[in-house]
């Protein structure tokens, strides 16, 4: 048996553990650069007169007239706390797959069907306890029927966040409780496909014959099929997929016409992903770079462009990296325009131990890559980017995305740390 | 003429050199006796994925010993038993208590307290 679990409004809740003032209280997470919502607790989901996922700066009297709390992103202390809750399920099985920040599954096959009830509710309880992370638990036997549990243990109040399919008739009335759109995995079209056969839930869909399924809906269909009727297609999967791509692309806080300040931008961006690239162990072959305008605004003259570059050799090195992606900002460039937003995309990754030597370069790449080495030593040890390329600049503020209302990094900054005192909320600032 | 003069000997340059282990001579006798330096986690931190650490801001709790800037370092996985100092959640905030044996009140337990640690200045 394979259970879903799936942290409940998670950035919220990750907010809300450090703050007791807030507790059902309407919180909510804003975007990078503080745009719009992206993620809503259930009392701030209740206020229904507020069209949540406008932008923020239309709804912002509404939000704090209806005592809505906003929070800038705070994705330093959400994936913490999501390896917190990860951690915590390997307590109750050896085979965890992190599907998401805030969803994995967990393979719950050495214990009864009998027991499965109360392993839920112990798995729920102790997530909370542990993390202060509030969870809800499906299980079934495969994937896709884990999913639906998960669902409905959220949907009705009185499952208390736990639905678990052990039986028969409870796999038949899930499925009958399942709307056809509602299947985890099935496509817009096939949905339609499918409810124009005359199936109105996903147990009608179960008990259609297969070959209509295969024929109709191919080969990705069918293994939903089989999925739903207790036949496992899917694997838990605990191996962390090494990305084929890396990218970033952020907004500036302001609109930028300056060179100067775009390339350091790039530049910070571009040891961003190269510091990601070393931690998977990959090189890159090519690299993509990107400017935009803000395609929003009608007062303001538009362009983008984008340009790929080859690497002389695959690599990870922020040298060489940064190298390659000025080149290519300088290329893309045009001065007089307001630009909103650049990124770069690290593309043909490959693994690092398998990269063709050069036979001319080779010794300056082992020259750069100790030097790589020594700063990564040096920013694990002392924080991240204490030593950086001096394309990187000093002029963050300028162009730094905007996180007015970001909480402390409560467990990852000496410097952050939750304060107490007698007085009342000692966390406001 | 009986100037002090030194030779150096030129070291080939390296790309010409074969490699060989350089190390000589006898082999250190504690090459079997070493072991990890002392890590402080090992000793105050049993569950890591349940260890949250506070930074107290003023006096208000020193009749339990905790002075301003002390962190403690609370295990949210732990059950308080009596005479456990604990965080809990009073009236909307943060506060310590002391669990002793008559606790009429239903207490909303953050932590349990298991170090404090202090700077001696």
């Amino acid at each position: 048996m394979i259970a879903l679990v799936d942290c409940n409004s998670f950035y919220a809740s990750c907010e809300q553990v450090f703050r007791p003032d807030l507790q059902n209280k309407p919180v909510v997470v804003l975007s990078n650069n503080d745009g719009c919502i992206i993620a809503a607790n259930k009392e701030a989901k209740a206020l229904a007169h507020i069209p949540m996922f406008q932008p923020v700066f239309k709804i912002k009297d509404l939000l704090s007239r209806n005592n809505v709390v906003c929070f800038s992103s705070n994705y330093t202390l959400y994936s913490d706390l999501s390896k917190r809750v990860m951690d915590t399920l390997r307590d109750f099985s050896p085979l965890v797959e992190e599907y998401s920040i805030d969803e994995s599954f967990v393979d719950l096959s050495h214990y009864k069907i009998e027991e499965l009830e109360i392993i839920a509710h112990k798995i729920k309880d102790t997530v909370y306890k542990n993390t202060g992370i509030p969870v809800g638990v499906g299980i079934a036997k495969t994937k896709s029927l884990s999913k639906i549990a998960n669902k409905y243990a959220k949907k009705i109040t009185k499952n208390n966040n736990v639905y678990v399919v052990d039986t028969e008739s409870k796999r038949q009335f899930l499925l009958n409780e399942c709307k056809i759109k509602d299947i985890w995995g099935i496509g817009k079209k096939h949905a339609i496909r499918i409810e124009n056969a005359g199936k109105k839930n996903a147990l009608e869909f179960a008990n259609m014959p297969v070959d209509w399924v295969r024929k109709e809906i191919t080969v990705i269909g069918e293994r939903l099929w089989r999925e739903l009727n207790n036949m496992p297609c899917m694997k838990i999967n605990t191996n962390i997929q090494v990305k084929k791509g890396i990218g970033t692309a952020k907004s500036f806080g302001f609109k930028l016409s300056n060179y100067g300040l775009i390339e350091e931008a790039c530049s910070y961006y571009v040891s961003e992903v190269a510091d990601l690239l070393r931690q998977q162990q990959s090189a890159a072959t090519h690299i993509e770079v990107f400017l935009q305008t803000n395609y929003h605004s009608n007062t303001d003259k538009q362009y983008s462009n984008k340009i790929v570059l080859t690497l002389n050799e695959p690599t990870s090195s922020t040298i060489a990296l940064t190298q390659k992606a000025l080149i290519g900002l300088k290329k893309i460039y045009k001065e007089g325009y307001r630009y909103k937003k650049v990124g770069v995309n690290l593309l043909g990754l490959v693994p690092e131990n398998e990269i063709q030597m050069s036979l001319f370069n080779s010794h300056k790449k082992i020259e750069s890559k100790s030097i790589t080495n020594v700063i990564d030593l040096l920013n694990s040890k002392y924080g991240k980017n204490k030593v950086k390329l001096a394309t990187v600049g000093n002029r963050e503020k300028e162009w730094a995305l905007i996180k007015e209302h970001r909480s402390p990094r409560y467990t990852t900054q000496w410097n952050e740390l939750m304060t107490i005192s007698n007085k009342k909320t000692p966390n406001l600032k | 003429m009986t100037e002090n003069k030194t030779y150096y000997i030129k070291r080939s340059s390296k790309n010409h050199r074969v490699t060989r282990p350089s190390q000589t001579g006898f082999s250190s006798p504690a090459t079997h006796y070493t072991e990890p330096r002392i890590d402080l986690n090992e000793a105050l931190v049993s569950n890591p994925s349940a260890t949250f650490y506070v930074r107290v801001a003023d006096n208000s709790f020193v009749n339990y010993g905790i002075k301003e800037n002390d962190v403690l370092i609370i295990d949210k996985s732990l059950t308080p038993n009596n005479n456990q100092l604990i965080l809990a959640i009073k009236d909307d905030a943060f506060s310590i208590l002391k669990i002793e044996n008559k606790q009429n009140e239903t207490l909303q337990v953050w932590g349990v307290i298991t170090y404090i640690i202090k700077a001696v200045k």
